[in-house]
């Protein structure tokens, strides 16, 4: 239970969001530069938790990858609650030539993902648009002393003047956290990597692009299965791109993928080598009364997540979020309206590209709430129980140690009240499009631009 | 952050809700026009957002068809584009700010042509050949195979072995059996191919249109007359087919 007077004094906050109780999101911490001057490499690119949420990894623009890790909370901090510590920082992606193209292969790191922990070491997988990296994240806290063939400085003994053989020992050292790069999976894909997916499995992996889906296994590097080719024999009747692919979460025949016009297919790798027809098809119909020249560009699936569960889907499109049952391909079971204010806004959004942006979505832990970003800094929470949604802001100004958020609303039109933000104060260069949500607990990690904002419920 | 040339009015009669749509209508082509050249002009543009600019250009030029065919039409739901031309009949063009907006097609058209490309940033090699975003580059004769090849093992796209515990192989290390086995899968004749289809001919077959057309255009006088009406109908649909065909 938190008690500084900081929250003890401020007056409850609007309902938050999440399970049966309302939830009460608090700041925990921030990390990255204050600076204003946004250097591009700095730019977070993805986020994820590993399965037991101990670990945080970010990766950014530069292909460098930071690996956050949770303190203990022990006795004698008894109000840390589980702060994130850098854990390991290292340079995942270098930036290359594509000498046969003569095009330049961007280093930024598209995606993470973890895989399940079996061992002591911890592996995660990342991606750029060409390579995919195996890494292996690995503690050392031991070192062998008393060799016999070499000095303590490493310098090797003359054998004519060794009289006796002694046992090296193990000597306890300063923690060294180590990451190597296991496998690399390169050469596979001829358009940009969009999504790496880690199979139940716990053997195989898929990797989409814009055209075609392949599927790997972690331990063979050299070739990989095409499941999914979606490439027209003439490249000028494309009119579809694969924009995001997910493996079910217990089923590892199972895996969706979303399109540039709104749609999913789930595809049984049991029916067939080439998984071109799917085994469903979820689209929802589109609404005549709100079609408009950018309904195809908003109709665009940016993100998909299967539940914990594997029984729901959820997609994200430029204004929504979408829940779908697997069992019912011709409509969501439940859709979320994330910025509907931008509705007749989108010319000038076409204007300035936002329209392309690619926002991603998040389940909590149970299932029973969701989470995506918005402009200006604003994300936004469902609960998916109550109906209830909440935005939330993260910036600097909100970042007193277990501040509590004050829920963010953007005045659509009339008269704006106070606290209220007008649509046309949002700043559109202030996007969060990546946030993460702890697998078991009320944490959350949101990435605005070159910061990386942790937060935690209260009540924790 | 209103939209360039969109007034925001109530859509309660028919003239006003089709003045929006022609206004906003003038604003998407305009937009995806200059998105369009703007993306021409990059090394390797991002195949999405080429495809949703592609596709908007598509619809767009479907709702100037159907406007056309009947001109005093309120703004209603059209049915998703088909990509094969129609042939439209011949008709009068009576709505003045249509034939605007034909003209500013041209008038894009016009400053893409003359205005040329700002050459890609180059890094360590020269500019490299243009290419657009879905050009025939792509349909290399062997990609067919691919698909039909159960997609064992990529035979082109990658025989690279990383072993355990060795560093990281960086790209531009190969080993030379490798080497070997990408150079006989190689069909240089492609490249031939490739070469010959890049610009400066990108836009060679358009100019050439263009200038047929252009000096038929300026002599038609702001009400046009039946004649030079259909022969923008017909223009109209050139430039369009031009452009959906690059």
């Amino acid at each position: 239970m938190c008690v500084c007077s900081l929250c003890v004094s401020a007056p409850r906050a609007a309902a938050g969001v999440g399970g049966g109780n309302d939830f009460q999101w608090c700041f925990s911490q921030v990390k990255g530069a204050i600076d204003e001057d946004v250097a591009e490499a700095d730019i977070i690119s993805t986020v994820e938790f590993n399965y037991s949420g101990e670990l945080l990894a970010t990766g950014d623009k530069g292909g460098r990858v930071v690996i956050f890790q949770r303190e203990q909370e022990s006795k004698n901090r008894p109000l840390s609650r589980g702060e994130y510590n850098v854990y390991s920082t290292f340079q995942s992606h270098e930036p290359e030539f594509d000498y046969l193209k003569s095009l330049e292969i961007e280093e930024k790191i598209n995606k993470i993902r973890w895989l399940p922990q079996q061992n002591a070491a911890h592996f995660l997988l990342s991606t750029n648009d060409k390579t995919i990296k195996l890494w292996k994240i690995s503690e050392r806290d031991k070192r062998a002393e008393g060799y016999n063939l070499k000095d303590e400085d490493g310098r090797l003994r003359d054998p004519f003047r060794i009289s006796t053989l002694r046992v090296p020992v193990l000597m306890p050292m300063d923690l060294m956290v180590e990451a190597s790069p296991r496998r690399i999976f390169a050469n596979a894909h001829t358009y940009h990597i969009n999504s790496i997916s880690v199979n139940s499995d716990h053997e195989t992996y898929l990797s989409a692009d814009d055209l075609r889906i392949n599927l790997w296994h972690l331990e063979i590097t050299d070739r990989s299965f095409n499941i999914v080719d979606i490439k027209p024999a003439n490249m000028e009747e494309l009119t579809e791109v694969i924009t995001a692919a997910e493996c079910h979460p217990h089923q590892c025949n199972v895996f969706v993928y979303s399109s540039s016009k709104g749609t999913i297919r789930l595809c049984d790798m049991r029916a067939a080598a080439l998984c071109d027809r799917h085994s469903k098809f979820f689209e929802e119909p589109e609404d005549p009364s709100s079609r408009s020249f950018f309904s195809e560009i908003i109709s665009s699936i940016s993100d998909v997540k299967f539940s914990h569960s594997g029984r729901y889907m959820m997609t994200r499109d430029y204004l929504s979020v979408k829940v779908w049952d697997l069992n019912m391909e011709n409509r969501p079971v439940e859709t979320y309206q994330v910025h509907e204010y931008l509705r007749s806004k989108l010319c000038s959004l076409y204007e300035n590209d936002c329209i392309f942006d690619k926002f991603e979505c998040c389940w909590n832990g149970s299932d029973s709430a969701i989470m995506t970003g918005s402009y200006n800094n604003f994300f936004r929470m469902f609960d998916r129980n109550t109906r209830r949604d909440i935005t939330l802001e993260a910036s600097r100004e909100n970042s007193k140690p277990r501040a509590t958020l004050k829920p963010r609303k953007v005045c659509t039109g009339g008269k704006r009240k106070k606290d209220e933000i007008s649509v046309d104060s949002l700043d559109f260069n202030k996007k969060i499009l990546h946030t993460a949500w702890h697998p078991k607990e009320n944490v959350i990690a949101v990435a605005a631009t070159n910061n990386l904002y942790i937060f935690q419920d209260k009540m924790n | 952050m209103v939209a360039r040339g969109l007034k925001r009015k109530l859509h309660d009669s028919e003239d006003s809700r089709g003045s929006f749509w022609e206004t906003q209508l003038q604003s998407v082509l305009d937009i995806s026009l200059d998105k369009y050249q703007r993306d021409q002009a990059l090394v390797e543009p991002s195949l999405l957002r080429s495809v949703l600019i592609n596709n908007t250009l598509r619809q767009v030029q479907s709702e100037v068809r159907t406007s056309l065919t009947e001109p005093t039409s309120a703004w209603k739901p059209q049915p998703p584009p088909r990509p094969q031309p129609e042939f439209l009949s011949q008709r009068e063009i009576e709505d003045f700010s249509l034939s605007s907006a034909i003209s500013a097609i041209l008038k894009n058209l016009d400053a893409a042509l003359d205005g040329g490309y700002n050459p890609p940033p180059s890094t360590l090699l020269p500019p490299p050949p243009q290419r657009t975003p879905l050009a025939s580059v792509e349909n290399l004769p062997g990609d067919g195979k691919f698909k039909q090849n159960l997609g064992f093992t990529h035979m082109m796209e990658s025989c690279r072995t990383s072993s355990v515990g060795t560093s990281a192989v960086v790209s531009g290390i190969f080993q030379e059996s490798t080497i070997d086995d990408l150079l006989m899968d190689l069909d240089t004749s492609v490249f031939g191919r490739e070469m010959s289809s890049f610009a400066p001919h990108t836009f060679s077959f358009p100019a050439d249109e263009l200038m047929r057309y252009l000096p038929s255009l300026s002599t038609s006088s702001p009400a046009p007359s039946s004649s030079s009406g259909s022969r923008e109908i017909h223009e109209l649909e050139q430039i369009m087919d031009i452009l959906i065909r690059s």
